[in-house]
């Protein structure tokens, strides 16, 4: 499948919002890779995190929606503590995830709990994961 | 003395032994934590895009109710309320449109009594007037490890436990200054101050699945056998956290993790403040131990302390 | 110190002032109105002909200028053009051809200052004038000067015995020149030395080193001085008076035979730092086996006590008695004329990594420690064993990038070798173990030298070094192994190496505890703290302190190439020096008006040369010229305007000011 590069006011706005979003300069990763060789659940996503940046600089937004990557980051800010260029890529996916899925494709909500589970769950899980992945 | 101190909500629900073994230890130590009158939630997550302003308003909340309490000082012993507590108060203090547009929606806030039902409104504006500290910054900090061991009553025996910081204590570092993410030690100052053999191992600051547990478990359950395994491989006896969904996540969740991985035999997951209650000499009743569901009974043995060595 | 006086100043008269304002192609007069500023200032008091050229700097432009200087017998000229530090020489010149005073020539800036910061074409014509005019007022006032001249000492200092500062005395040397050469090791040889082999090359270090180290030991013109260090200098360009200190060897080299027996009964032992501590030295030791001067040494901190109370085993087996404890510390005074600063590099150290294990981990090593390793006259002969168990490692993971090009938590720079010394490591390993893994993390590979990238392919297609792109986040130990968390942002996968050695390339930084030197010598560093060049493109071996070169890794990483190739341009323009009959320093500096001057001494204070000096018998302020640079803080200190700088004088200032205000 080629992938037309484009480099118009679509993708042009599509990088603008993350970076405002996110308070990340995406153009200052030189893609050395060191996010994805820390973050804990890079095993498991089919985009790795350097991938997802790369995408956004590209203009790419329409791969990266259909990532299930951007609901495996635990916002556990390794790629943050280590990123040579101090790039908060938490922050990237947060705001990929803000531009792609406003509405929320309730990548996992109340529905998706048991009433057991959700009696066992402590608190604050509840609030996090809805926070970050329901509408 | 009197310290505000805010537990968060799973505190006081999912993990009342963190909650108690805090309190009890505090006392021993001659400070009566108080919590600020109708607090809330702390909203668990930092918004980390620049829109969700919105996001910042419940724990600026909790903070204008702790100033107007005539405190300038909160403690707090979850990573996850310490992360956002102190994340928002910082965005506050640097950011001045967000401290307007933040104090313009909170004053608004209306707080009624639950039991008089009387309604309180016009709050004044929160500067950033309140400092966060995690407890162990304050014990550290503000009493002193070495006052600690003044106090304690018995002897852990060396005990040898691994510190599990987990993420939100130590990342991002310029906003927690909690200590280096890469070569912590500010908890296993801590272990030793109380008696404990703190054990180096590497995976004390990875993540333990976090809220991964509910949306994709088998990833957290990975994660959190990954640090499980690690501090038992390099000697620990038990694993202590400051975090209640590590605790959830390395606690609860130990049956599925050995079921999933064979090669684990399990280790005892506890609070770092039960261990300083216990070393304070805090009745074992009064721990909380009856939250875990990997038995920790046997790590508390009656031991008396040598003489206070100061 | 001989500076020669100026003559006499002509005294000012009507003046007859020659205007060249130039187009500058497009860069001036697309803003600027040139023609219309040469019509304006056509009868202003005091310029006698006004014109304009496309390029003045060119040619015919120049020519333009000396014909109209000799045609119109001018007495003073105004170049409207470019900034001063691009042609301000050139129409120096090109007046001096037509016999006119070269410090009768004024430039004024209408492009830097002007043309290319304004976009008003009204508004930067007027402003153009007004620059002009003022210059105009200037220049009735110019006096002719003649440039101060000092005598030259054509004695060279080498401050660092490494391969550059060697490089460098031996070509001043081998101009017929006299040089010191410094280092404050016990040996020369510097860290090139401790290297096994050198890419591209693949040639064994030290074979290739220790010729020049013995050609500079028995060079009659080189005054080879080690175990020395530089503790002050003072003086000028051309003039420099130098202290020395000599450290006590408590050996007597001339003495010394090399029989080895005091090392033999030398209860202490040290950790070896020729080794990077990966071996042990007794405290009376020899650094290596080709050191230069070829004698023991006796490191007095680790020593018991020396003396026979405490110890003094070494003293009495000494057949030679080259033993002696009671040397002490002496100071020597030398002069010379130039100074080349050779000072090396350090790397960066692995504490500052926390997520590699700080320094932990025994067989994470840096790149020096694998040298030795390497190296035949190393702690394992050139083995590759690892530092724990002595064990052959299997698998050797190479991380490049270790501390460099992060501008969040480390040195925003590259450091420039390490991917060659990175593929030279691997492949050495490969030769030594062919059965052994090699894996190179790299977030790019620059090879950009003569070979260099032949080399590094070589690296991956014949010696089947695996390279995968990107920037291991952890190094860890788990059940006895070493385990690299990386990632291959190629095949986009993150990967966990299990490793039994880690090699990190740490970024090259400034020589520790360089600072405090550079500061004796009054040279300035850059933000890393390496010596900093006077143009990064055009005057790469001078410092901006006049008579101070540099040479090698003491300005910033490079490889063995470059540091010969800049110590040899260093010793080059420390020839120019040399070559000149006598130095011309630039005489637009401030004197002191005796009848002025109340002694008040604000202005020595204020100058950042040590240029003035109080002179107690006189009760007037003395100026050293040579050392003067013009910078005019005195004179904007001075109360009583005894300080006036030449062709820049307080009435000049105001005449200049006055013009440009007015209407």
């Amino acid at each position: 499948m080629r992938v037309k590069l484009k480099s118009g006011p679509d993708q042009r706005k599509f990088i603008e919002r993350i970076e405002e979003l996110s308070g990340e300069n995406v153009f200052a990763c030189y893609q050395c890779g060191r996010c994805s060789a820390g973050c804990p659940m890079a095993s498991e996503m089919d985009l790795l995190p350097n991938q997802i940046i790369r995408m956004v600089q590209m203009g790419l937004d329409e791969e990266v929606l259909r990532s299930k990557t951007l609901y495996l980051c635990a916002s556990c800010f390794t790629c943050e503590s280590r990123c040579p260029k101090g790039i908060d890529m938490a922050r990237v996916m947060e705001a990929v995830r803000h531009v792609l899925d406003p509405k929320g494709q309730d990548a996992f909500g109340p529905c998706e709990l048991t009433p057991e589970l959700a009696r066992e769950l402590p608190q604050q899980v509840l609030v996090s994961v809805f926070r970050k992945f329901a509408k | 003395m009197k310290l505000h101190y805010y537990p968060g909500c799973t505190l006081k629900d999912k993990t009342t032994g963190l909650d108690i073994s805090t309190r009890e230890a505090m006392k021993r130590l001659d400070v009566e934590l108080v919590e600020p009158d109708g607090w809330t939630c702390c909203g668990a997550e930092y918004p980390l895009t620049g829109e969700k302003i919105a996001g910042l308003a419940a724990p600026i909340r909790v903070l204008r109710q702790v100033r107007d309490e005539g405190g300038d000082i909160v403690v707090t012993t979850c990573s996850f309320c310490y992360s956002v507590l102190k994340r928002s108060n910082k965005a506050l203090r640097d950011d001045p449109v967000k401290r307007k547009r933040i104090n313009a929606f909170l004053r608004d806030d209306i707080q009624i009594d639950p039991l008089t039902k009387e309604r309180t409104t016009g709050f004044a504006d929160y500067n950033g007037e309140v400092q966060v500290l995690h407890l162990l910054e304050y014990l550290r900090d503000r009493v002193g490890f070495p006052r600690v061991r003044e106090r304690i009553k018995r002897d852990l025996g060396m005990l040898p436990v691994a510190a599990y910081y987990g993420c939100r204590l130590l990342r991002p570092k310029e906003e927690m200054g909690f200590d280096e993410p890469d070569s912590p030690h500010l908890f296993e100052e801590f272990l030793e101050a109380v008696g404990c053999a703190a054990v180096d191992y590497p995976f004390k600051q990875e993540c333990c699945g976090s809220y991964l547990a509910v949306s994709m478990p088998d990833a957290a359950t990975e994660a959190s056998y990954r640090v499980l395994r690690s501090a038992k491989m390099n000697g620990a006896r038990a694993i202590t956290v400051t975090c209640p969904l590590c605790f959830y996540n390395l606690d609860h969740r130990q049956e599925t993790i050995k079921t999933a991985y064979l090669d684990f035999a399990g280790l005892p997951v506890l609070f770092f403040t039960q261990l300083l209650a216990w070393a304070l000499g805090v009745d074992k009743a009064l721990l909380g131990l009856g939250d875990h569901k990997v038995p920790a009974d046997a790590l508390f043995v009656e031991r008396p302390a040598p003489e206070v060595r100061t | 110190m001989t500076a020669k006086t100026p003559k006499t100043p002509k005294k000012p008269k009507d003046k007859r002032i020659g205007l060249f304002v130039c187009h500058c192609g497009v860069n001036i007069a697309s803003v600027v109105d040139v023609e219309k500023v040469a019509e304006a200032l056509k009868d202003y008091p005091g310029v006698s002909v006004s014109t304009d050229y496309v390029y003045m700097c060119s040619d015919p432009g120049q020519q333009m200028i000396i014909d109209t200087i000799k045609e119109k017998h001018l007495d003073g000229i105004i170049v409207a053009a470019c900034s001063p530090t691009l042609h301000e020489k050139t129409f120096q010149e090109a007046a001096k051809l037509a016999g006119l005073n070269p410090y009768q020539i004024e430039i004024a800036n209408i492009r830097e200052q002007d043309s290319w910061v304004h976009s008003d074409k009204e508004k930067a014509t007027k402003k153009a004038i007004r620059i002009v005019k003022s210059h105009v007022e200037k220049a009735i006032q110019n006096e002719d000067l003649a440039p101060i001249t000092v005598d030259v000492n054509r004695r060279a200092l080498v401050i660092g015995g490494g391969v550059s500062g060697l490089q460098a005395a031996l070509d001043i040397a081998d101009h017929g020149y006299e040089v010191i050469l410094v280092e404050k090791a016990p040996s020369i040889g510097g860290k090139m030395i401790q290297l096994s082999e050198t890419f591209p090359t693949l040639d064994c270090s030290q074979c290739i080193l220790t010729p020049k180290m013995v050609e500079v030991s028995r060079h009659p013109r080189i005054k080879l001085l080690t175990y020395h260090e530089v503790d002050s200098i003072s003086g000028f360009v051309g003039n420099f008076k130098v202290k020395i200190r000599k450290k006590p060897r408590y050996v007597d080299e001339t003495l010394c035979n090399l029989c080895g027996e005091c090392e033999k009964v030398c209860p202490q032992i040290v950790p070896d730092e020729f080794n990077m501590g990966l071996s042990f030295r007794k405290a009376i030791y020899m650094p290596f086996p080709q050191a230069i001067p070829g004698t023991y040494t006796l490191d007095a901190e680790h020593c018991l006590g020396l003396s026979p109370v405490r110890c003094g085993k070494c003293k009495d087996v000494c057949e030679k008695k080259a033993i002696d404890y009671d040397m002490k510390e002496t100071i020597l005074e030398e002069e010379v004329g130039a100074v080349v600063v050779a000072t090396g590099y350090d790397l960066y150290t692995m504490q500052a990594l926390g997520e590699y294990g700080g320094e932990k981990y025994e067989d994470v090593v840096n790149g020096l420690e694998f040298e030795r390793i390497l190296s035949a006259s190393g702690p394992t002969g050139g083995e590759v064993l690892r530092p724990s168990d002595g064990k052959v490692p299997k698998s050797v993971v190479f991380v490049q990038c270790c501390g460099s090009r992060d501008t969040e938590h480390h040195l925003p720079y590259c450091s420039k070798i390490c991917c060659m010394y990175t593929a030279k490591h691997a492949m050495l390993y490969k030769h030594r173990v062919p059965d052994g893994q090699a894996t190179v993390f790299y977030i790019d590979v620059r090879t950009g030298g003569k070979a260099f990238d032949e080399f590094y392919q070589r690296a991956v297609e014949e010696d089947k070094v695996l390279y995968v792109r990107g920037k291991v986040s952890k190094i860890f130990k788990e059940d006895g192994k070493l385990i690299v968390w990386g990632v291959d942002t190629l095949t986009g996968k993150k990967l966990e190496v299990e490793a039994d050695m880690v090699v990190l390339a740490m970024a090259m930084v400034k020589a520790d505890g360089i600072e405090d030197l550079l500061r004796k010598l009054k040279i300035a560093t850059d933000i890393h703290g390496f010596v900093a060049e006077a143009h990064p493109k055009l005057r790469p071996v001078e410092s901006l302190n006049a008579g101070f070169f540099l040479a090698g890794c003491a300005h910033g990483p490079k490889d063995i190439p470059e540091a010969v190739a800049q110590a040899s341009a260093a010793a080059a323009k420390v020839g120019d020096l040399f070559a000149q009959a006598e130095l011309v320093h630039e005489p637009t500096v401030v004197p002191v008006n005796d009848e002025l001057c109340s002694g008040c001494g604000i202005c020595v204070t204020m100058c950042p040369y040590g240029a003035r000096t109080l002179d107690p018998d006189k009760g007037v302020v003395v100026v050293n010229e040579i050392l003067c640079e013009g910078c005019g803080a005195c004179a904007a200190a001075c109360p009583s305007g005894a300080a006036q700088q030449r062709n820049q004088t307080d009435g000049q200032i105001f005449s200049m000011l006055r013009a440009m205000l007015r209407e």
